[in-house]
């Protein structure tokens, strides 16, 4: 899961040296602006077949919002489509 | 050597696009390679080659990065404005790629979400300092006022007549205040209705309000205006599909990121077709491609064709697709792996939809073919970045892909029924006009076919020429021909001296203008009509008349319409009182078939013009040249 959640991060932000960490928020990648964000949205639904609700959307960007809880949020639609 | 990166990248390319989705990190990875060595411009042509609206959002997004546009100083860019009621920018970006994909360099002006209005009417503002060409009115149903639910016709008619004065008059302001051709969006019809199915007859719902604004505007919008159908795209993706509102709440995007690479794509298709730049030709091939089966093995009896079986209907519905695109002025060829009298056979024993007579070019031998799609442009006259190639076999469409790249070649399904959506969702052959000439033009490749017979039979060309009794209508530009004129004027590649690109705005406006002549020659002769051929731009400057534009179809080249024209343009000097024709050559890729025009006119030359060349004839003395054209009507010194 990380290691597809990297490489999605690599190709919508165009970077392919591009580590990412659980800590890690919008703030500290220079280009994550509100289009790149969009864009990564679509990457990650298109990459892990999930949709995100419109308040998770805009909730990634918010305070306390970082990759971790981002990666978890997915993790959490992956297993409720597997029904598991 | 070419580096493995290189190679990698070329080697993608030749794939089906569904193929090339799953390998697509491989792809970028070794773009970003070749970016570095050979270098962005290398990355950025196969970048471009990459483009199809089958890829991804996120996919074409990527491509995009790694495209570097630079501005062309060969050629001046197209200055498009797009002026969205919603969030632009990914749409922009989008139809960037799309049209860079085909070859049209762009530049780019976006207004600020939702003051479309403002920036069209208002004098000073930024729409105003770009100075467009195009503009993209990238509204939708969210930009509409809609009559109150409680209205009757009578009322609803009232809120109409105002909406539809508010849209003319940003056309109009389009047209006098930037002389700018206008795309204009349908507008779609909302997933959902209060009123549900009744919504379609009450005048006070969206639903028939929508459809009686639709209705209106494909009525009156001015020559000027191209529409542009959002309507039918977003009900093609399902509109509910199309919208996706949690992008539209969040980041005001117009439609979902997916839809929006249809939109880019659809309306880059629109932009194309204004720029004359759509495709011509349909090639296809013959065996599992016209019908089932090899008409070789299985000979004309056995092949899958028709009644019977669902498959074989499903080869008839193509058929007919072709011959639909054919009626509308599409070229049709053949291009097959088989025995040519073997192939011919197919369409002499079974009654199909398309008959030999349907194709201006019939090649079916052994050779490959990618050679045999350049012999086809070539004896078509046209770019190979003219053909579509539709074949049912992989491989045929990777060689051709790889020794051809101009070709465009769609991936075709396995299963015939899906082979129409398969060509038709690229909107190769889109167009914003159909003239009388583009009905007929398929005539006109047979009908050349048979001239050629007939000077290969001729003793020389004077009799030749003579024999085909040939009569000229000479017309300057009017409301009746301005369609085609301008169809022309961007269209014309290689028999044309200035390759100056206008609007049909700007050359009404300059026919209307007392120091301009413009004129029109169309050619018949006892063979056929040739429509309209040739377009002429005269400027009185002084003492002189410069021909600011001539440019001829190719399809009537060496029919002595040059000596005819040039008769006709010293008539109009002599009439003005001027002593002198000044004619001008600027060289391109494509027109160096002109490059000598005016010397075997008799013109002297009078030195550089910027990379062509300058050339002058004294009025008193030309000689009126010969030719074998009577002129029927000439309407110019009215």
């Amino acid at each position: 899961m990380r290691d597809r959640l990297q490489q999605v991060f690599r190709d919508v932000f165009d970077d392919d040296e591009l580590e990412i960490h659980d800590a890690m928020t919008a703030a500290e990648v220079p280009d994550w602006d509100s289009l790149q964000h969009v864009n990564l949205i679509v990457a990650v639904e298109a990459e892990f077949g999930v949709r995100f609700a419109t308040a998770e959307i805009s909730g990634l960007k918010a305070d306390g919002q970082n990759v971790g809880t981002f990666q978890a949020l997915i993790e959490q639609k992956v297993r409720a489509r597997s029904g598991s | 050597m070419t580096s493995p990166d290189l190679e990698t990248a070329e080697q993608h390319l030749t794939l089906d696009v569904s193929a090339r989705k799953s390998a697509f990190r491989d792809f970028r990875r070794a773009l970003r390679a070749v970016a570095r060595d050979p270098g962005p411009d290398e990355a950025t042509r196969l970048a471009l080659r990459a483009v199809d609206p089958d890829l991804g959002y996120t996919e074409l997004m990527a491509l995009r990065r790694l495209v570097r546009l630079e501005e062309d100083s060969a050629s001046k860019p197209l200055r498009v404005a797009v002026l969205g009621g919603a969030t632009t920018i990914q749409f922009v970006q989008l139809l960037e790629l799309f049209l860079a994909a085909h070859g049209v360099a762009a530049t780019f002006y976006e207004s600020e979400y939702g003051v479309f209005r403002q920036e069209l009417l208002m004098p000073g503002s930024g729409l105003d300092r770009f100075g467009p060409d195009v503009i993209v009115v990238a509204t939708d149903s969210r930009d509409v006022s809609f009559p109150a639910f409680t209205s009757d016709v009578k009322d609803a008619e009232s809120v109409l007549a105002r909406e539809a004065e508010g849209w003319a008059a940003l056309w109009e302001s389009a047209a006098t205040r930037h002389g700018a051709t206008v795309i204009q969006n349908t507008f779609e019809v909302p997933p959902w209705s209060v009123f549900g199915n009744f919504g379609l007859r009450h005048p006070g719902a969206p639903q028939n309000f929508l459809n009686r604004l639709n209705a209106w505007i494909a009525e009156h919008a001015p020559p000027h205006v191209v529409l542009h159908d959002l309507q039918a795209l977003a009900s093609r993706a399902g509109e509910r599909e199309w919208f996706d509102p949690r992008f539209y709440h969040e980041a005001k995007m117009p439609c979902g990121p997916e839809s929006l690479v249809e939109y880019g794509h659809s309306v880059a298709s629109v932009i194309v077709a204004i720029r004359g730049r759509s495709r011509k030709v349909l090639v296809l091939d013959l065996d599992n491609t016209l019908w089932g089966g090899v008409i070789g093995d299985d000979g004309p009896e056995g092949i899958v064709y028709g009644q019977g079986s669902g498959e074989g209907e499903g080869y008839v519905a193509f058929q007919r697709y072709a011959k639909a695109l054919y009626d509308r002025g599409v070229v049709l060829a053949v291009c097959s792996k088989n025995d040519e009298a073997v192939a011919r056979e197919a369409f002499e024993k079974r009654d199909m939809v398309l008959g030999l007579d349907h194709f201006a070019c019939f090649v079916a031998n052994w050779q490959n073919k990618a050679d045999n799609l350049r012999q086809i442009a070539e004896r078509l006259d046209l770019g190979t970045d003219s053909l579509v190639f539709a074949d049912d076999n992989p491989a045929e469409r990777a060689i051709v892909r790889r020794y051809v790249p101009e070709v465009a070649v769609p991936e075709l399904p396995d299963d015939p029924a899906g082979y129409i959506r398969a060509v038709a969702r690229h909107h190769y052959f889109e167009t914003v006009s159909f003239t009388r000439e583009d009905g007929e033009r398929v005539h006109y490749y047979a009908a050349n076919a048979k001239r050629s017979e007939l000077l290969s039979a001729s003793v020389d060309l004077g009799e030749f020429l003579q024999s085909l009794e040939m009569k000229a209508t000479v017309e300057p530009v009017c409301a009746t021909n301005l369609a085609r004129v301008a169809q022309l004027v961007n269209k014309s590649n290689q028999f044309n001296l200035t390759t100056k690109r206008r609007t049909a705005v700007e050359i009404e406006k300059l026919a209307a203008d007392p120091d301009w002549t413009t004129l029109t020659v169309s050619l018949s002769d006892r063979l056929g009509d040739n429509g309209l051929i040739s377009v002429i731009f005269l400027q009185r400057q002084e003492e002189a008349l410069v021909v600011d534009t001539w440019l001829m179809s190719c399809r009537v080249l060496l029919r002595g319409v040059e000596e005819f024209v040039l008769n006709e343009i010293v008539e109009v000097a002599a009439d003005r009182g001027l002593v002198r024709v000044e004619g001008i050559y600027a060289p391109t890729p494509r027109n160096g078939m002109v490059a000598d025009h005016y010397e075997k006119l008799g013109f002297e030359c009078a030195g550089e013009e910027g990379d062509g060349s300058r050339w002058t004839l004294a009025v008193a003395s030309h000689e009126p040249r010969e030719h074998f054209i009577l002129c029927e009507r000439s309407s110019i010194h009215a």
